[in-house]
């Protein structure tokens, strides 16, 4: 057993297929929360008949995807139209395989990581492309055509901006970015007396579009081109796109949260007296109190069934608080911690847009992108750059 | 320049950010949980047909006067009368009513001079069949009977 | 790509090679054209070339069924054309039957119809800007609209008893009088309205994006304007300030004081300004005819049998969406001879082609909404 262990490909396998089989329940998860901060902003309530406050949503979405009938136009390219889910997925699930979950959770830390994940995020784009095209429907192609011309134009200010982090963390191995941050005891994005700033609201901005979310999300602009690029797709065709759609947004967001926000690291890593309350106190205090929440929801519940859901989730979330209570435990999963806590902020940031903003245009769309952001970006690269090299020297 | 310090920091974006933060305290929730909770029907609400009887005597309270009938614009009531020798007056034998293709406008309410046929507060209509939509003057006196949602 | 699989077009003209023009057909079930609107789309990329409607989808043959039906009988179908804005088709209505008749409306009667109907401006105004930003991708106003809407239905609801397709009124005057806490309820929606404008105004008017996604879209000047026969809110966003409620007063409306507001490019930011004008604009209308609401009876002299002498009456109001018009001829019986409604949804879809040549896709659907149809309408 520890002769297996210690097998330097074992850790990483067995990681690869945790991810693999648990992705596309966090993502239904991430769908559910996207739904119900969605509600929340829309003073609705979202779904609640599923399980307790609809909790089980995610699962009762997956069953009826995958029994619902799975249509290929008759005009349709087959293989194209079979390839290009699988392309998306395939390459948004890859760019895990960098993701430093926490310092001691990654299935690779490779020393050119960061390119890594803008390949495969480059490479999704064909997906996108090839599912529209192949359908032989004009609305798909009309989609596919503009997915094809936002990933190019706003890979650039993404590009941009990653190259600032990178060049004020000094590597490109997304381990190395956060461990240069902690060194230099300060987060990505307020290096530079605060002027990494500038990159960081690109990143975000670009990223938005990158991942194809509102208010960027012209690819499928439902209220224009029906669904866009899959319009055609039905079934757990579409499923997968949707997955890819996640997976690229958690992607993104964790290059994000690496490049500028600190990753694994607490926030203010060096400071060493906030080392208990912010590492165990915290984690600790949030898990009990949403434990207390969910015991105080059990009653509320009618039905027997969901009185036990209740009950579980308690469990669950007691048994997380005593995990990050026991130091032993605590060590192991306080990265991972802290690097979920901010995906989930990033994440909300996400939604938060799209209950909020209209839609661009697509020649706006390429406006913004190439007449403001790319130019910012630059100009934000030359300042970081000068100022760096005038700090550091 | 103040436009120019706006335009780089997105406050109209911030503006709007704000606006749906802020509806998101769980008092702004104007969900009704419709088959859990029940909304609350106006008094005039036009709803589900009934035809009333006495309150003490339970006889009909309507004369079979076909007044009903005669304003309805889809002509969806129709109402038989037999004369009965000792009162000379009418009996109402069977009314039936279509409420599949009532728009529920009230003309026939409005026409009825003895306040016998009325559109009630009930809104849940839903039958099975086509033929349940066709009520007739039992249903119509004892009010619908849907079948209700339990969870 | 499978190229077997594409049919060669029967005739092989010149245009064959020339990919550069597209067909796109949008609708009749297209999440953004409101209804059952199709439009055929010629492309060019993504800028469109022209634009043709195909409507009808929702045709029912309103004005035929006028034909066979009482004046009274037929009330309760006019709420069915325009179906947002259900108050406003039955004073049209009953106003036309009335002139026929020539009756006298008391006043009391009066107000309660100014009420409503304006209760109604918001409603319909309240719905399309919902939608219409739904159609631009701002997800979140239509929620917050249709929470004031709800406000504005359930007067209607207790007032008479349906909320969408109401049948307020009857011929000659009201049927229903005003509910207890009428007057109330109606001020509480004009305080509400005036709160919540001023969300609407953080979440689109500032917003960048909705700014640039409505300006110099869409443009329809004064001129186009009058040869398309386009009015109501499209017409004044382009600076004309004709609104019949000042033009030609009816139900009273000269006593009250009020504002037309117009603007001047007739872009779809400029409609969108002048809607949102016109709610605060109701709100005033409503909270003078709340104030100064008249005792007296309800309904006007006419008989329970409604048979108007031969001729012919062409009322026309100011609905939400524009000039709603109803011609009623009658030959002394009970029915209409011949009905026919000037639907303002019909009328100022017409210069949709106008107004989307040389736009982009995205803007068609925004035009479509601007226009503010109605396919009930529309259709008839
Ligand atoms: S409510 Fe109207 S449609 Fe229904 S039965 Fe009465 S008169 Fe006829
Ligand atoms: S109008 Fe009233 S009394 Fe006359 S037949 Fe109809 S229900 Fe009976």
């Amino acid at each position: 057993m520890e002769q297996l262990l210690a097998n330097p490909y074992v850790q990483p396998l067995i990681l690869t297929a945790v991810i693999i089989l648990v992705f596309p329940l966090v993502a239904g998860y991430i769908v559910l929360a996207e739904r119900k901060v969605l509600a929340d902003l829309q003073v609705r309530l979202g779904p609640m008949r599923v399980g307790p406050y609809g909790v089980l949503q995610p699962l009762a979405d997956a069953l009826k995807l995958m029994l619902k009938e799975d249509i290929i136009p008759s005009r349709a390219d087959k293989w194209i139209f079979w390839l290009a889910p699988v392309l998306s997925t395939f390459t948004a699930l890859s760019a895990f395989a960098v993701l430093p979950l926490s310092d001691r959770f990654y299935v690779a830390d490779v020393n050119i990581g960061i390119l890594f994940i803008l390949a495969m995020s480059s490479i999704g784009a064909l997906g996108l492309i090839l599912g529209g095209w192949s359908a032989n429907s004009k609305y798909s192609l009309m989609g596919s055509l503009r997915a094809a011309a936002q990933m190019v134009s706003y890979e650039v200010p993404l590009g941009f901006a990653t190259v600032t982090a990178i060049m004020c963390a000094g590597t490109l191995s997304m381990q190395g970015v956060i461990q240069s941050q902690f060194e230099r005891g300060v987060w990505g994005a307020f290096d530079n007396f605060g002027l990494m700033l500038i990159p960081t609201a690109l990143f975000i901005i670009a990223g938005t579009a990158e991942t194809n979310r509102a208010p960027f999300d012209l690819p499928e602009a439902e209220s224009e081109l029906v669904a866009g690029f899959h319009t055609e797709y039905s079934g757990f065709r579409w499923a997968l796109f949707f997955l890819a759609e996640y997976a690229a947004i958690v992607v993104i967001s964790s290059l994000c949260v690496t490049l500028f926000f600190g990753g694994w690291l607490r926030p203010f890593p060096n400071v060493a007296f906030l080392e208990l309350p912010l590492s165990t106190v915290f984690p600790v205090a949030l898990f009990a109190l949403i434990a207390l929440g969910c015991l105080k929801g059990v009653p509320r519940q009618a039905i027997f069934g969901f009185k036990l859901v209740m009950l579980a989730l308690t469990g669950a979330f007691l048994l997380l608080a005593a995990m990050f209570a026991l130091p032993v435990t605590n060590e192991i999963v306080i990265g991972l911690f802290w690097f979920v806590l901010k995906l989930a902020v990033m994440v909300y940031l996400f939604i938060w847009y799209r209950g909020t903003f209209p839609r661009f245009r697509y020649d706006q769309l390429m406006d913004v992108g190439w007449k403001w952001l790319i130019p910012i970006s630059m100009g934000g690269l030359i300042l970081n750059g000068v100022v760096q090299l005038l700090a550091r020297s | 320049m103040e436009n120019i310090i706006k335009t780089f920091l997105l406050t109209d974006l911030l503006k709007g950010l704000w606006t749906t933060f802020k509806n998101q305290k769980p008092s702004k929730v104007v969900t009704e949980q419709y088959p859990l909770a029940r909304p609350p029907v106006a008094e005039r609400y036009r709803g589900a047909p009934r035809l009333n009887n006495h309150p003490e005597t339970s006889e009909t309270l309507c004369i079979s006067c076909n007044l009903c009938a005669l304003a309805c614009p889809e002509q969806l009531i129709v109402v038989t009368s037999e004369r009965n020798p000792e009162t000379k007056r009418k009996d109402l034998t069977t009314f039936t009513y279509d409420v599949s293709r009532c728009m529920f406008c009230g003309l026939c309410e409005d026409a009825c001079p003895v306040d016998a046929l009325e559109l009630t507060q009930d809104f849940e209509l839903a039958t099975f069949t086509r033929e349940g939509q066709i009520w007739d003057r039992q249903m119509l006196e004892e009010g619908p009977l849907p079948v209700r949602y339990t969870h | 790509m499978a190229a077997t699989t594409l049919v060669p077009p029967p005739v092989q003209d010149d245009t064959f090679l020339d990919s550069n023009e597209l067909v796109l057909n949008m609708g009749p079930q297209h999440p953004s054209t409101h209804g059952v609107l199709r439009v055929i789309l010629k492309l060019d990329g993504e800028t469109v070339l022209g634009a043709d409607c195909v409507i009808g989808y929702l045709h029912r043959g309103v004005e035929k069924i006028a034909e066979n039906r009482t004046y009274q009988q037929f009330a309760p179908y006019v709420d069915r054309m325009d179906y947002v804005a259900a108050v406003s088709n039955g004073l049209g209505y009953c106003l036309a039957v009335e002139k026929l008749l020539d009756v006298e409306i008391p006043p009391r009667a009066q107000a309660v119809r100014v009420i409503l109907t304006e209760l109604n401006r918001l409603a319909s105004h309240l719905l399309w800007l919902g939608t219409h930003a739904l159609d631009i991708g701002a997800i979140t106003p239509v929620f917050l609209c249709f929470r004031e809407r709800e406000e504005v239905l359930s007067i209607f609801e207790k007032y008479c008893g349906a909320r969408l397709t109401t049948h307020a009124f009857r011929i000659g005057g009201l049927q229903y009088e005003t509910y207890d806490t009428f007057e109330k309820d109606c001020l509480a929606v004009c305080d509400l309205m005036q709160e919540k404008v001023k969300e609407y105004h953080d979440l689109l008017t500032g917003n960048r994006i909705w700014v640039r996604r409505t300006t110099g879209v869409g443009i329809l000047n004064a001129a186009d304007c009058k040869d398309y026969g386009v009015t109501g809110p499209v017409l004044r966003a382009a600076g004309v300030p004709w609104d019949l409620r000042k033009a030609q007063p009816y139900s009273g409306y000269e006593k009250y004081d009020f504002e037309i507001p117009t603007a001047k490019n007739g872009d779809t930011f400029d409609r969108y300004i002048v809607r949102m004008q016109e709610m605060e604009q109701s709100c005033r209308i409503i909270r003078q005819a709340v104030e100064s609401i008249p005792e007296g009876p309800i309904k006007g002299k006419v008989g329970k049998v409604i048979k108007p002498p031969p001729g012919e009456a062409y009322v026309s109001i100011e609905a939400p969406k524009g000039e709603l018009g109803y011609f009623v001829v009658s030959d002394g019986s009970l029915n209409p001879y011949r009905l026919r409604v000037r639907p303002p949804s019909f009328v100022n879809l017409g210069a949709l082609d106008k107004m989307c040549r040389g736009t982009l896709v995205a803007d068609v659907v925004a035009i479509i909404g601007t226009i503010d149809i109605v396919l009930g309408e529309v259709d008839r």
